[in-house]
C-alpha cells in the first residue's frame, strides 16, 4: 500500500532529480511546501513536465497500475494539483485511494 | 536573407515574432547563459550573431518567443522545410529568460504555435530534431509531448569538453494530433488556472 509519506517521498525525489539537472543558478529549495506551477512558481513548463513524468512513473510502478496526472479530471479540480507539493500530494492520494 | 514572409504567430500566453538582426544582443546573451550549455556552440560576438541572423535563408522560420506584455523570453525555429517530402526540423529552442517563464506555459505554447505552422499550415507530415544526450530535461519534455526516439548519432556533439550522443527524435502528424495536442492543452490549462 502506497502511503502518504511514500507519495511525498516520490514527489520530493522528482524535485531532487530535477534539481540535479539544473545549473547552480537555477537550483531551488526542495521542501514539502515548495511551490510548483502557479503564483510564485518555482518551475517553468519544461521543469513541470519533468516532475509529472517522474511522479506518474514512480506512483504507477508502486501501485501496479497506471495513473495520469494530466487528464481532464486533474484539470477539473477546484485547486490545481500543480500549485505546490501539498496540492499534488493531495490529488495523488485521491487517485491512490480509488484502488 | 531573413524572409519577411515569416509571419507573427499569436497565442494566448506568447507570441512568436520573426527574429531580426536587432535581436542579436539579447539572443547572444541567452546563448552565453548556463542553460544554453547543451546547445551547439553559437556566435562568438554580438556582431557575429547579428550577421548570422541577417544571413538566415528565407526557407527558415526563426522566431523570438515573447510574452503577451512584449517581453522576449526565448527563441525557436523551424528549418530545413522540405515541401516535397513534407518534413522539417525544429531547433534553436531556448528559453533565455527563465524567471519570466516560471508559472507560464510559454515553452509549451511556443512549441504548439510552431507545430501548427508545420502541420496545419505547411501541411508537413513529420518534424524531427536532435537533442544532446546530456540534455535530459529537454529529452523528457520532447518525448512527453509526443516526439518518438528514432535513433542515436554517437559522439555527435562536443560540449564542455565531453562527447555527447545526439538523440534523434521525430513526430508524425497523427502523433501530433493524438499525443502532442491533448498534452499541450492540459499544460496550457495548468498555466491558465488561478492558484489556490
Amino acid at each position: 500500500m502506497l502511503t502518504q509519506d511514500g507519495v511525498l517521498e516520490i514527489i520530493l525525489r522528482a524535485l531532487h532529480n530535477l534539481n540535479d539537472e539544473m545549473s547552480d543558478s537555477e537550483k531551488f529549495d526542495v521542501t514539502p511546501t515548495t511551490k510548483l506551477f502557479g503564483t510564485d512558481a518555482t518551475l517553468d513548463s519544461l521543469a513541470l513536465v519533468s516532475v509529472i513524468v517522474d511522479v506518474e512513473g514512480d506512483v504507477s510502478t508502486a501501485l501496479g497500475r497506471s495513473i495520469s496526472l494530466t487528464d481532464d479530471r486533474a484539470m477539473s479540480q477546484k485547486v490545481s494539483p500543480f500549485d505546490d507539493v501539498q496540492t499534488l500530494l493531495a490529488y495523488i492520494m485521491v487517485l491512490v485511494a480509488e484502488g | 536573407m531573413v524572409d519577411s514572409n515569416v509571419k507573427e504567430r499569436r497565442g494566448v500566453h506568447v507570441t512568436l515574432r520573426p527574429m531580426q538582426a536587432s535581436d542579436a544582443a539579447i539572443t547572444f546573451g541567452w546563448r552565453q547563459a548556463e542553460r544554453a550549455r547543451l546547445l551547439n556552440a553559437g556566435a562568438a560576438t554580438v556582431e557575429q550573431q547579428a550577421a548570422w541572423i541577417a544571413g538566415r535563408p528565407g526557407s527558415e522560420y526563426n522566431y523570438i518567443i515573447e510574452l503577451k506584455n512584449g517581453t522576449p523570453i526565448g527563441m525557436l525555429s523551424l528549418v530545413g522545410v522540405d515541401k516535397t517530402n513534407r518534413h522539417a526540423e525544429t531547433g534553436r529552442f531556448l528559453i533565455g529568460e527563465e524567471e519570466a517563464a516560471k508559472g507560464v506555459p510559454a515553452a509549451v505554447e511556443a512549441m504548439k504555435l510552431l507545430y501548427e505552422l508545420a502541420f496545419d499550415e505547411l501541411k508537413l507530415v513529420r518534424v524531427h530534431g536532435t537533442v544532446a544526450s546530456g540534455n535530459k530535461l529537454m529529452l523528457k519534455w520532447q518525448k512527453y509531448l509526443g516526439m518518438q526516439e528514432e535513433g542515436c548519432l554517437r559522439q555527435h556533439y562536443f560540449i564542455d569538453g565531453v562527447w555527447q550522443d545526439a538523440i534523434c527524435l521525430g513526430l508524425l502528424e497523427h502523433e501530433y494530433r493524438t499525443i502532442s495536442l491533448p498534452r499541450m492543452a492540459v499544460l496550457m490549462k495548468v498555466g491558465a488556472r488561478p492558484a489556490a
